[in-house]
């Protein structure tokens, strides 16, 4: 199969070939191969060469987004099969589209600069090398699922992208918390993928494909019985809502943070977590088909980005903070595409991936610095990381949606679409717009700001620690760390122009197979409002946190029930944990299937054999014939089943 | 010939293992894995020449055995494309087998001896085409399995190996009746001729055969209730019976669950398809459930058995010929997974000398070998793409759906609960602080350690990612099955 779009207008480069896309997935897989053959003779290397491996697959991902382009957005797709069973045909293929394009140079983009930042910010590793032989696998599985074709293919890479969030988050698995962090993302994450694979279940044995265009068609084409595409919709956003940490799945992201900063700045803010996001744009007409689904898709997402917004506020935890933003962030594009804001989402997305990572970075840096992401143990670092505080102020502000940042255009258009859609929606966004910038600048004014706190105090006796420097003095972080910083601070400032004239909106409107547009996508009222909101909340925080007008311990005392809600995130936690899985599961039902074997099947099978043994003895005495006591089983247990067919079904 | 040779040839074995002088006893392994490889060899040849499109049986051998009456029973060999997989994948876990024996000191002579026996009986039970035949295979298989578990075992070891072998021989009575049921009905014992013929009542109605025959290899394979055994069986066995046993043995069940009940009694079986799929969810649940109340890793294994083998009964329970399909991969998969972890749990007992998982932990830093293969197989068991399991997985799913979409719906609880145990275990025994009981242990180091570990690993990914090779030979040999089926 093979559809190639007729170019809008003349290619003004040359067009990009099916290797040269299988090439962007499998450069970082080559990468990993190289990296896992030498990284026990040379360790050192690995960091070059996974910058190598994942620029090859970034450089060609600009020509792919280049193709897609000048195509504006439109299909090019390659299909071939992987295996077959009877009927069941299962694809393997590759498509580039708009949509696939920009996710394409996002992953990569982003990518690249964790890859460089990682070589600063994880030398001295003892697990340097399988650090970044993890990192190329995890960038490849992230491609694979991008470029897939299909809905099996995205699954596939979908669980493998998974296993190096597993990998990568348990990276230090000495960390007892950081094992459990890691078991947790795996398996909260894979509850939302019984969903997803239940859809492609259900898709594939009422609609016979499981091909993303024919998917599309399908729903448009109105075949399929409403609840199939209802079911299909929801069980796909099952599995968006584990990945992208939505309601009542959000529980695994915050201790995914046990993971190595650059880490959580890829896979855990910029791309794996938006990959439900993509997923549901993926699969955008059917949503657009049901308005039931939708309906569940926009408000989980103001559900999820209200809720983390709230325990963002209470964090004490830099890097946490940042972790329930990008939920919070997350909701607000699920938001989006549940009221039909598909360009809006993918534009956020984007946005957010560039601003976020470099937000994460730069909590990063900080780490580097003070040896501790206890924010009560900073404080005034300005002066001695200039840097990383003006690149940190530059993505704080960029996702406040302060003018005219990044986060201001796709914010704005989220907003509007919401408002179009329903004003309940719009109130839940603006509300979170002004929580967002009060949590950022609250965390800037006590990082960066007042006296210096003194970090913490580096326990030299841990092997695995191989923090440099001295806590009590911070220093700038080195070239290979902040270089990234500067390099992203670029898109978060620009990457908002690229909805000029249609541009973007064009070059993802591209990959679906009918647009359904609604109006224009710039309101001068959202943006007064949304920009009049965002500076109230850093007012607020710069009265609470820099003038100190009042005490945020008063403000805390004075919203004590809400407060101790936020902070034990809404006890969902404990609900799952401790109350279902530890003692409903654990020490109930388990239990009692464990007893089962033990006492009733094992009970009943060796109390018949006990009878047996009697019985045998007293035969014995009868018979004088020596008969091994298998063998006699086996003829009284014949003997008696006979007998017992023949009473009951006689001849 | 060539079907005699690979069966018999381990048997050769271990008569010149036997045959060797008390000082050379040390030799028998190298003998055993000589003979090993040189069957995987012999098969792997076979294998290749195996013409796929063909649906019918090849390397055919039939000649007059014996001759009671009315009855003659026949030494007839065959295989198709359900019994070559499954052909090569004993071959291949008999050289795993006799690698991971490789540090017996007890009685070697006997101990491989008794390990060639065994592979020779589950051959001996892929390649028969006469029932009587197969029977006598199959009865053979308890001789070595009870000295090997009671002898070289540990823990309750006697009592295990008594419970393994009084489990299988109550299933076998019934296979038995059944057999004897089949043979009054048509006047023959080979299976091809009873899986072409319309077989009528004759001692018993036929859905009594079929429940005769049901609960002899429901039994081995395990079903939820008849499995207490696997978990002692498992737990008291070495390493390599464990791996013997997970790999080949339970198949035996799959595979004669396919060949007997389904394909000589069709329309028996699809009446009572929809308790196969039912106990099948069941099993998956039930066994995944109890999975994660287990405090021996070994057990722990054989319960995650009883839960993966499940998904095979699933998949014949739904009758298509994608499901089934989907069934006889998960044998596949489950062979070679379930092997590679049994491997790495023993290579790890072997230093620490206990299963226990609460006495374990830290492993990773003293042996990240051993703790790399344990994870590795750990995700190939949960289903994770790119691993033997994930392909099996979800063909079962895909095929069993449309006709029994509440059981499929119900068995992909085992896919998070699998996800728990597996992840569970491993952060108990491997990840987590050092312990300093364990400080002093070396990682696997041995070159039969390191054969065995990635000889297994790449059978992993070459099934995840190349499930053509297999399925292209399955499919026909399931077409005339499937055909006979009501539609």
């Amino acid at each position: 199969m093979l559809f190639l779009a007729e170019p809008a207008h003349a290619a003004a480069i040359p067009t990009i070939k099916e290797p040269m896309l299988w090439a962007i997935l499998l450069a970082p897989l080559v990468g990993w191969g190289l990296i896992v053959l030498s990284f026990r003779k040379v360790p050192g290397i690995a960091g070059y060469i996974a910058i190598a491996a994942v620029g090859t697959a970034c450089a060609l991902s600009y020509f792919a987004l280049f193709n897609a382009i000048d195509a504006d957005g439109g299909i090019r797709q390659y299909t071939h099969e992987w295996y077959t069973a009877g009927k069941l045909t299962v694809p393997l293929g590759v498509r580039l589209d708009g949509l696939t394009a920009v996710m394409l140079v996002v992953v990569t983009t982003v990518s690249t600069l964790v890859q460089i930042y990682s070589t600063g910010y994880m030398s001295g590793d003892p697990g340097y090398g399988r650090y970044f032989a993890h990192m190329c696998l995890f960038t490849t599985s992230m491609l694979g699922l991008v470029l897939a074709d299909n809905l099996f293919q995205i699954f596939i890479f979908w669980e493998l992208v998974g296993l190096s969030s597993y990998l990568l988050i348990g990276f230090w698995f000495h960390k007892p918390s950081a094992a459990a962090a890691a078991k947790k993302a795996f398996i909260v994450t894979r509850i939302g993928d019984l969903g997803l694979l239940a859809g492609m279940l259900l898709i594939w044995t009422k609609g016979g494909t499981f091909d993303v265009a024919g998917i599309q068609e399908l729903a448009e084409s109105g075949h399929l019985e409403a609840w199939v595409i209802t079911w299909f919709a929801l069980g796909i956003f099952a599995g968006a809502a584990g990945k992208s940490a939505q309601f009542p799945l959000q529980v695994w992201l915050p201790d995914a943070m046990e993971g190595p900063t650059p880490v959580s700045a890829l896979i855990h803010a910029a791309t794996m977590v938006a990959a439900g996001v993509y997923l549901v744009a993926r699969f955008f007409p059917v949503f657009e088909v049901s308005t039931d689904a939708r309906e569940v898709v926009a408000w989980i997402g103001a559900i999820t980005a209200i809720m983390a917004a709230c325990i963002a506020m209470v964090q004490t935890d830099f890097k946490r903070v940042l972790a329930y933003s990008t939920i919070s962030q997350l909701g607000y594009m699920m938001l989006a595409l549940g009221a039909l804001g598909y360009v809006a989402a993918i534009f956020h997305l984007f946005t957010h991936a560039f601003f976020k990572a470099l937000l994460f970075l730069g909590s990063g840096s900080v780490n580097h610095s003070t040896n501790t992401f206890d924010m009560r143990k900073m404080g005034g670092l300005r002066q001695h990381m200039p840097v990383t505080f003006w690149t940190f102020v530059i993505g704080s502000l960029s996702l406040s949606g302060i003018f005219p940042l990044a986060g201001f255009w796709s914010k704005d258009e989220i907003l509007l679409d919401a408002w179009r859609e329903n004003t309940g929606l719009w109130a839940c966004a603006f509300v979170v717009a002004f929580m967002t910038a009060f949590y950022m600048f609250r965390a800037i004014f006590l990082t960066f700001y007042g006296e210096y706190k003194g970090g913490e105090p580096v326990d030299h006796h841990d092997p695995d620690n191989h923090f440099h420097g001295d806590p009590k003095h911070p220093h700038e972080s080195p070239w290979n760390m902040k270089g990234p910083l500067i390099v992203l601070a670029v898109p978060s400032i620009a990457a908002g122009w690229f909805a000029y004239d249609h541009m973007f909106a064009d070059l993802i409107n591209g990959a679906l197979p009918a647009v359904h547009e609604h109006g224009s996508t710039f309101s001068w009222g959202i943006a007064l409002s949304s920009s009049a909101v965002a500076i109230a909340g850093i007012g607020l925080a710069w009265a609470i946190y820099y003038k100190q007008y009042v005490t945020s311990k008063s403000i805390r005392d004075g919203f004590a029930p809400f407060a101790i809600v936020f902070e034990n995130k809404f006890y969902m936690d404990k609900l799952y944990e401790d109350l279902i899985v530890r003692n409903i599961l654990q020490k109930g039902w388990n239990r009692l299937l464990q007893l089962n074997d033990i006492y009733v099947i094992d009970g009943l099978l060796n109390g018949g054999a006990r009878v047996t043994r009697q019985l045998s003895t007293r035969l014995r005495v009868i018979q004088t014939g020596q008969l091994q006591t298998y063998g006699l089983g086996v003829a009284a247990g014949v003997i008696v089943l006979v007998l017992a067919v023949y009473t009951a079904n006689p001849l | 010939m060539d079907l005699t040779i690979v069966t018999f040839l381990p048997v050769v074995a271990a008569a010149i293992i036997m045959l060797l002088p008390q000082q050379q006893e040390q030799n028998a392994k190298y003998v055993a894995l000589l003979f090993a490889l040189a069957g995987l060899a012999y098969s792997l040849v076979l294998f290749a020449g195996f013409d796929i499109h063909a649906s019918g049986y090849q390397l055919v051998e039939n000649n007059k055995w014996v001759d009671i009456g009315q009855f003659e029973l026949r030494y007839h060999l065959g295989v198709d494309g359900l019994s070559m997989p499954l052909v090569l994948l004993t071959t291949f876990l008999t050289v795993a087998a006799v690698l991971v024996s490789f540090s017996i000191k007890l009685r070697p002579r006997l101990y491989f001896a008794m390990l060639m026996l065994l592979s020779t009986s589950v051959i001996g039970v892929f390649v028969s085409v006469d029932f009587m035949l197969f029977f006598l295979f199959w009865e053979l298989e308890l001789f070595p399995m009870f000295l090997l578990i009671a002898i070289w075992g540990s823990g309750r070891k006697e009592y295990s190996a008594t419970k393994f072998v009084l489990y299988t021989i109550a299933g076998s009575a019934f296979m038995l009746l059944g057999i004897l049921a089949l043979a009054f009905s048509a006047n023959t014992f080979d299976i091809e001729v009873l899986s072409q013929s319309e077989i009528k009542d004759a001692i018993f109605p036929l859905s009594w055969v079929f429940l005769f025959l049901f609960i002899g290899f429901a039994v081995k394979l395990p079903i939820v209730p008849l499995h207490t055994w696997l978990p002692d069986a498992h737990g008291d066995a070495p390493t390599a019976v464990s791996v013997m046993l997970a790999g080949v043995l339970l198949k035996m069940g799959g595979y004669g669950l396919i060949r007997m009940c389904v394909s000589i009694l069709p329309a028996t079986a699809d009446d009572y398809s929809v308790w196969l799929a039912g106990i099948g969810a069941f099993s998956v649940l039930y066994g995944a459930f109890v999975t994660l109340r287990q405090t021996d890793v070994k057990r722990l294994i054989a319960y995650s058995s009883v839960s993966h083998m499940g998904l095979v009964l699933l998949g014949i329970g739904a009758m298509g010929k994608e499901s089934m399909m989907g069934a006889t991969y998960q044998m596949l998969a489950h062979g070679v997974v379930t092997g590679m972890l049994f491997t790495s749990v023993g290579l790890m007992y072997e230093r620490t000398h206990t299963r226990e998982i609460a006495r374990l932990g830290g492993l990773a830093r003293q042996m990240p070998l051993i703790a790399t293969g344990l994870v590795f197989a750990g995700f190939a068991s949960l289903g994770l793409p790119a691993l033997a399991g994930f392909v099996a997985e979800v063909t079962v799913f895909l095929g069993s759906f449309e006709r029994y979409e509440w059981a499929v719906l119900l068995s992909l609880g085992g896919v998070v609960l699998s996800a728990g145990y597996i992840l569970w275990t491993m952060q108990r025994t491997m990840f987590g602080p050092v312990r300093h009981d364990w400080d002093g242990l070396t990682d696997a180091k041995a070159w039969w350690e390191h054969a065995v570990v990635l000889g297994l690993a790449a059978s992993v990914i070459l099934l995840g990612v190349y499930p053509a090779l297999m399925m292209d030979m399955i499919g026909p040999a399931l077409d005339p099955i499937v055909q006979r089926l009501p539609a």
